[in-house]
């Protein structure tokens, strides 16, 4: 019990804490490093991380009525949106730092950065946190299982939220530069994740057309494996996708890695605008 | 009026439902989940064939379908009904497990 207990809820945090760095690096760079006075309050963090817990007891509570929505496939259609409009907010994130709009840009900047991040967390936490819940409220009925999984949870909590502060520190000791290029390339394959995820959910529910298994390479690496595990977190690695699922998630991470947020990462450093991302001098 | 036409209007009718539900016959399979347990724990499908499970768990608690091979995984809520649509299949065997409790609620699909 306390091991599945660690796999299970290991898998559920993993993916969120890595998300919520990605986050916080890129709110830390954008406020230390523009030129354009950013300055985006790490208020949002405390206030999504709770909104996310409230948002999963009431998803978790909700379930078994969702689940019969739609001939019984209410979850998967209600989760595929919830990647959708996780999506969504990111790419409006990635394309909202364009060069248009300079009156105002910084304050508007300043206060929609920080709804967009809060909203990608808050439904990041909801669908992942239900299902601890629901887990968690299942195992606990019996009381053999009640100092196991607690210890458990808490342990697998601790494993990811210690992933998600290495990553953080990982990236920001890199050069500022490339702490930019690999945050954003991290962002572009979440996005991807999302997508792909949004597709299987979607055509397990019968809502989109079976197609064809693309590669499988659970040989090689097996999903349930710890790198398995830790590749499907950080860049939604699937031992088995179908051709639709690989089509959405390079189209989506290919819509970020065209986001004006991305192309100012990976511009020629030498060239000068009015908001990159270099050291302010 | 044409004779011809109206009789082919009224084949056209007669035909219309035996065309949907041949298009619309899934098979359908169904598993019962009792104290943690897949009933039948193995299920033989017709391979290359989209199924439709029909999973019924009679526990109090939620459990989890989830299959690495399948590529699915789906919370059914305790005392709750669910629906997931799998394949079509290349002939195999395919394992699933229940995630909430692993240890004992283990399965296959076995596509023939």
């Amino acid at each position: 019990m306390f091991l599945s207990t660690v796999i299970l809820v290991l898998q559920e945090i993993l993916e969120a804490a890595l998300l919520i760095s990605l986050l916080l690096v890129l709110s830390r760079l954008l406020t230390r490093k523009s030129r354009e006075n950013l300055s985006i309050p790490l208020g949002w963090l405390p206030l999504s991380v709770l909104f996310g817990l409230g948002g999963a007891w009431f998803y978790a509570a909700m379930t078994p009525a969702v689940s019969q929505w739609f001939d019984y496939v209410g979850l998967e259609v209600v989760n595929a949106s919830i990647q959708i409009c996780t999506l969504t907010a990111l790419v409006v994130f990635c394309f909202m730092f364009n060069s248009a709009n300079r009156i105002n840009r910084a304050a508007m900047l300043n206060t929609l950065a920080p709804v967009l991040m809060c909203i990608i967390v808050v439904l990041g936490i909801t669908r992942e946190v239900s299902e601890i819940i629901l887990y968690m409220n299942g195992v606990l009925s019996n009381p053999v299982n009640v100092s196991p999984a607690i210890l458990g949870a808490i342990m697998a909590a601790g494993i990811g939220v210690s992933s998600g502060i290495v990553l953080y520190f990982l990236i920001l000791s890199m050069p500022v530069i490339w702490s930019y290029r690999v945050c954003m390339l991290l962002l572009a394959l979440f996005a991807g994740n999302m997508a792909s995820q949004a597709i299987v959910l979607l055509t397990q529910a019968d809502w989109l057309p079976y197609t064809a298994e693309l590669w499988n390479s659970s040989g090689l690496i097996p999903e349930y494996s710890v790198t398995g595990q830790l590749l499907y977190a950080l860049v939604g690695y699937e031992a088995n996708p179908s051709v639709l699922q690989a089509v959405f998630y390079l189209l989506s991470a290919l819509l970020i890695a065209f986001s004006p947020l991305f192309l100012l990462a990976w511009r020629n450093s030498k060239e000068t605008n009015d908001y990159d991302l270099r050291e302010n001098t | 009026m044409n004779k011809g036409f109206v009789s082919g209007i009224l084949l056209l009718l007669v035909s219309l439902p035996v065309a949907s539900s041949v298009f619309a016959a899934t098979p359908e399979i169904q598993i019962e989940i009792r104290d943690h347990l897949f009933y039948p724990s193995t299920i033989e499908v017709p391979a290359n064939q989209k199924i439709r499970l029909f999973i019924i768990n009679h526990d109090p608690t939620p459990e989890e379908f989830e299959s690495y091979e399948l590529n699915r995984e789906k919370v059914i809520p305790g005392n709750g009904k669910t629906v997931i649509f799998i394949g079509p299949l290349p002939p195999g065997e395919y394992p699933f497990f229940g995630e909430f409790f692993p240890k004992t609620a283990q399965g296959k699909v076995v596509a023939k």
